[in-house]
């Protein structure tokens, strides 16, 4: 390896990829979901369970913690004395981390238990990749039976199932301090939905109560008001179970969707915000003669009557409703609501079609395990945990059942035994779907940090032998590492690197001035001496620009800036930068080709259709840019035959002609060598085709830039830091941020007809990162000519060790963070991209490929 | 900011190259009497504590606040230079011989001619603590502050928009910020050198030997810039908004600065950059 100085530097770039791979296997458990609809097995003789009951209410209370409906200060008095009376079934149902609406919406209806990767994947919740329409529900499970859904309450119901509801009326649960209006938007409707008969689920979710907690706390004196309204929500529908004909057989749940804590708040793992109330309620439960006291004390904290997983919702169900259970579900129908039926065959079925459904998604995630009634040798009476465990429980069920008669009574033998195997397996299920692996973690980090610790000398040395840049680096990473802790830094990183950015300007300046001194006093003319002391400022005019091109984060993302606000009002600049951005690109190519003769021009054919290429995205995917400015005269002019993808592969067809081409003219000259500079203008093209229309003057202002610092003559290491501040500012003058939303796929298909990962995926990056990916290649123009002590593989590589390390450690300390799934878990996602692709993809290829030549050159 | 000040300068020997072109004017000392002395380790504080008491109104009407305690400040530092500060050209006087006033009203001409001042900077005995004496320093003053809102004041708004202060709005906020900060760190800065172009080349590339002026004025700058790291950061407590953070660090800074300055381990000292890095910077002309 030409590129580096030292095996540590490999060693530890080697260490990087399987850091990230120990720790994401801890942190993103991977959990396949199985796709489609679940349904009966119809082929065999088996019993078909009468459904229990026809029609469903589903009310959701937003944050209904265990004790408000069942303790002593409850408002929930009527509710109470269905719990007395033995109507209402209640449970305390535990809601795992992260207790927020969305995932807790997403357990209670497909029974599964949302992992990290499946909810960020799906955090970006403008898009519609957060819906749960192809994935198996009780709500779709109701729909394929042919049976009509009602919603009344918050819009994440209907964000998670589009085009599910018959009727609906969605809330936003965006005014918290709203208290009423967003539950008297849901209670409104109940009277005249209770009246009608035509659907066969009733879903209400009501919010006022969350909000109360939001703004006052649990202890809030809007509380028992609150309750009170929402028991006088439970009566009207209870009374109307009773009397109505058609709601005869209704079954009524009631939950919340996840608790809250002392404050107010949810999203953590404390007893109050994972133990929220759970009843089911209907006339017939009173003839099972389940009375039991109400109110009472809890028996831990938060935990009253039994409790049991939000996951069982779904099997329960299914079961009453006579449904298939969901796909996906690791719930474990509530053992209380077998006596609903006589038969002790009905019973037993219920049992094993659940476990038989939780088998199939054991099997799928564990492929290497069989379940069969040969139970394995080392089944000990003990009965093992884990898989293992799976294994024997599910052997013994066989054994049981295949030794059964036709006789009632095989429920009694073979039922404890269905229910144990059923804990088990959810038990087993749930660990590899929410737990962290702890150890992983942590290993993870140590192989993060080891990655680190081994270019550590290499980084000492280079950075006490240049003093101030290496104790600005050093100063820069160390205060990059400990940003990481901070919510609001991660979603503001940008304004960490617009920050340093200014700094090391000054800093350059400073240095620039100390040294360019001799030359100042040499008469050499006062426009060169005052361009000399001033030309500082246009990189700071330039930064400036780039700083305002694209708002991005959080707290001021919706500021005006230049991309969205001042080009959409002043679209003539816009078009006027845009073609003098193309112009230059094409005039460089041109100048950058070793090739003599008339034959140059022709590479001005794949600029030329980069351009076109741009006009034609702008006119098929953003065409507002083009209103009312001389282009869109042209375009209408203009017919286009060509397709676009078609269009995106001949500019990148001819790229790549024009670097083969100037590669073969390059090895037949006398002195052979690489043409950097043709490569470095083919891809400055290709990354301008990447971008969004918006930013491809930002080209402009890099050359600028570029022409800046390397009139400073700077040294190695300056070019190094230079170049990473550079990258990272401007990733965020792009538009990218550190939330899952900001990125950009618009450029992901371009030149591409069918999806393919790793296509999609490199050109998906280079778009985002086309800021960095100029910067890495243009650091090797700015390098100074003497190829000696040229080594940046080291420093860049702590860098990305340190970063990665403060972001893992971050993510393990804060694991049970409030913003652990919107903001620290996306960060370290881009940390990988930063780490993977473009440290080791773009920066230490480009070191490979250039000092190699470098050294060949020089030799 | 890293900066290398692990070098004395008394000894510009440093910087060779420096010693051989032009000779730099000497760090400025703190005029050697009782109440200079005093007066100029009171005065941070009491611009600190006086920044304290009116920083909740700031909080609650920025514009209003900057504007109102703007004459008040210029006052404070007129009566700070004047008390404590040699004004422009009083350390040649001794040895050319000419009045202050003269220097004053005509700039010197930076080249050779500053030769005779180098080396210049043991503590001058200047006993006269009459009102004459305050007189022919009021003018210097009342120039260096009229200078500091004509030239400094936009020069200093110019900056902090590059810096990241809002351009298309805060336009009242960054103009008044930036009055504060150059009459925090210009004035006494353009009343002890004057129009000397060499300080002032020195000033623009922050190369100024450590001194209470250039130690206030440094710190002014540093301050502002660390200041805005609390901004971001999502609290929704309403002194994070645009100029308040800034000018409270501008504040603390300029103490920090001038009172850091004067101590004896980063006295006369100035940035400097290793030889390494400069060394490394011939090569590559070369």
């Amino acid at each position: 390896m030409a590129g580096f100085r030292s095996w540590t530097t490999v060693i530890a770039n080697l260490l990087v990829p399987v850091g990230i791979l120990t720790f994401s296997s801890g942190f993103f458990p991977y959990k396949p979901l199985i796709p489609g609809l679940a349904t009966f097995d119809e082929t065999g003789q088996n019993v078909i369970v009468p459904a229990a009951f026809d029609k469903v209410i589903f009310m959701v209370v937003d944050a209904l913690r265990s004790d408000f409906v069942y303790s002593n200060e409850s408002g929930f008095l009527f509710t109470q004395s269905l719990i007395r009376s033995g109507a209402a079934l209640p449970f305390t149902a535990y809601a795992s981390a992260p207790t927020v609406t969305m995932p807790r919406l997403k357990a209670i209806t497909t029974g599964s238990v949302p992992s990290f990767l499946d909810v960020i994947l799906n955090i970006a919740e403008s898009d519609t990749s957060s819906t749960l329409a192809y994935q198996d529900t009780w709500l779709a499970q109701l729909k394929a039976t042919g049976g009509r859904l009602v919603m009344y309450g918050d819009d994440t119901w209907l964000k998670l199932f589009p085009g599910m509801f018959d009727r609906a009326d969605g809330t936003t649960s965006f005014f918290v301090s709203d208290f009423t209006e967003v539950d008297h938007n849901v209670t409104r409707h109940v009277p005249h939905e209770l009246a009608q008969d035509d659907w066969s689920a009733l879903i209400m979710h009501y919010l006022g109560l969350d909000h109360i907690g939001h703004k006052a706390g649990p202890k809030s004196p809007f509380m028992i008001p609150k309750q009170h309204e929402m028991d006088s929500v439970v009566t009207e529908i209870y009374t109307a179970m009773q009397q109505q004909d058609h709601l005869q057989s209704t079954l009524f749940v009631l939950c919340g969707d996840h608790g809250m804590n002392e404050a107010g708040n949810h999203g953590g793992s404390s007893a109050g915000e994972t133990s929220p109330a759970l009843l089911f309620i209907s006339p017939k439960f009173e003839a099972l003669g389940g009375r039991r006291e109400s109110p009472v004390e809890p028996s831990g904290d938060m935990q009253y009557y039994q409790t049991v997983e939000q996951a069982d919702i779904a099997p329960t169900l299914a079961g009453l409703l006579g449904i298939p259970i969901p796909l996906n579900s690791l719930g474990v129908f509530i053992p209380e609501f077998l006596e609903m039926w006589d038969h002790g065959s009905h019973k037993l079925r219920i049992l094993y079609q659940n476990a038989e459904q939780l088998l199939n998604t054991l099997t799928t995630t564990f492929p290497g395990s069989t379940f069969g009634p040969d139970s394995p040798t080392s089944c000990a009476p003990g009965l093992p945990s884990g898989i293992e465990g799976a294994q024997c429980a599910w052997a013994r069920v066989q054994q049981l059942l295949s030794g059964r008669d036709e006789a009632d009574d095989s429920y009694s033998t073979a039922g404890p035994d269905l229910l144990q195997f059923l804990r088990i397996a959810q038990e087993v299920m749930s660990r590899t779907a929410s737990n962290y692996d702890v150890s992983r973690l942590i290993l993870g980090l140590l192989i993060t940090g080891i990655a680190g610790l081994l270019v550590l000398p290499a980084t000492y040395k280079e950075c006490t032998r240049h003093g101030s840049s290496g104790m600005f680096l050093t100063l820069m990473i160390i205060t990059c590492g400990m940003m990481m802790f901070a919510s609001s830094y991660v979603e503001e990183e940008q304004q960490f690197w617009y920050w340093i950015c200014s700094g090391w300007i000054v800093y350059l300046h400073m240095k620039s001035q100390s040294s360019a001194k001799p030359l100042s006093h040499k008469r050499s003319g006062l426009l060169l001496y005052w361009s000399d002391k001033c030309i500082i400022l246009v990189l700071a005019i330039t930064q400036r620009l780039l700083r305002r091109w694209n708002q991005t984060g959080q707290k001021f993302a919706a500021e005006p800036d230049i991309a969205r606000t001042f080009f959409a009002r002043h679209p003539e600049i816009f078009w006027g930068l845009f073609i003098l951005a193309y112009v230059d690109a094409g005039r460089h190519l041109l100048g950058s080709i070793p090739i003599p003769g008339l034959l140059r021009l022709g590479v001005l054919a794949p600029s030329a259709l980069a351009f076109t290429f741009k006009l034609h995205f702008v006119t098929s995917e953003s065409p507002e840019l083009l209103d009312g400015t001389f282009i869109s005269q042209i375009m209408k002019e203009w017919p286009y035959s060509l397709s676009l993808v078609l269009h995106a592969r001949l500019v990148f067809y001819g790229l790549a002609v024009v670097v083969l081409l100037s590669l073969f003219a390059g090895k037949r000259s006398r002195v052979p060598r690489v043409p950097y500079d043709t490569i470095h203008e083919a891809l400055h093209i290709f990354l301008m085709t990447q971008s969004r229309a918006t930013n491809v003057p930002l080209f402009l202002i890099f050359r600028i830039q570029a022409g800046i610092l390397s009139s400073m003559n700077l040294t190695g290491i300056e070019v190094t830091i230079t170049t990473l501040i550079f990258q990272y500012m401007t990733f965020f003058a792009f538009g990218g941020s550190n939330a899952i939303s900001s990125v950009d796929l618009a450029s992901g298909y371009n030149g591409v007809d069918s999806y393919s990962v790793v296509l999609v995926g490199v050109l998906t990056f280079a778009s985002n990162w086309a800021g960095p990916i100029w910067w890495a290649s243009q650091s090797h123009r700015l390098r100074p000519k003497s190829p000696v002590g040229q080594d940046p593989s080291a420093l860049l590589t702590f860098h990305v060790a340190v970063s990665l390390v403060s972001v893992m450690a971050a993510c393990t300390a804060l694991r049970t963070h409030l913003f652990i799934w919107t903001v620290f878990s996306p960060k370290y996602l881009y940390s990988m991209a930063w780490a993977t692709a473009n440290h080791v993809g773009v920066n230490l290829l480009g070191e490979v490929i250039f000092s190699r030549s470098r050294s060949r050159h020089s030799s | 900011m890293p900066q290398d000040t692990s070098s004395a300068l008394g000894a510009p020997s440093s910087t060779p190259q420096t010693l051989v072109e032009k000779p730099s004017a000497p760090p400025v000392n703190i005029l050697p009497s009782l109440i200079a002395r005093i007066y100029s380790i009171a005065h941070p504080a009491l611009l600190l504590a006086l920044g304290a008491t009116r920083f909740e109104a700031l909080v609650a009407n920025p514009t209003k606040e900057l504007l109102s305690t703007l004459p008040w400040l210029t006052l404070i530092q007129i009566f700070y230079v004047i008390v404590c500060l040699p004004p422009a050209g009083s350390t040649s006087t001794e040895t050319s011989a000419s009045a202050p006033t003269d220097v004053k009203s005509s700039p010197r001409p930076s080249g050779p001619g500053g030769a005779a001042r180098h080396g210049k900077h043991g503590k001058r005995k200047q006993h006269a603590n009459s009102w004459a004496c305050i007189w022919s320093r009021s003018l210097p003053a009342l120039l260096s502050v009229s200078l500091t809102f004509v030239l400094a004041t936009p020069v200093l708004t110019i900056l902090l928009v590059l810096f990241g202060a809002p351009l298309t709005t805060h336009n009242s906020e960054t103009i008044l910020c930036a009055a504060h900060m150059a009459v925090l760190s210009a004035t006494a800065l353009i009343y002890a050198h004057g129009l000397d172009r060499g300080v002032w080349n020195e000033v623009w590339g922050i190369a100024r030997p450590a001194d209470a002026v250039w130690g206030s004025a440094l710190g002014t700058g540093l301050g502002a810039w660390f200041g805005a790291i609390p901004i971001p950061l999502d609290w929704d407590r309403p002194w994070q908004a645009f100029p308040i953070t800034i000018l409270v660090g501008a504040y603390i800074g300029y103490a920090i600065g001038s009172l850091l300055s004067r101590t004896p381990l980063v006295y006369g000292k100035r940035v400097k950059f290793t030889s390494e890095d400069l060394s490394e910077t011939e090569k590559k002309i070369n």
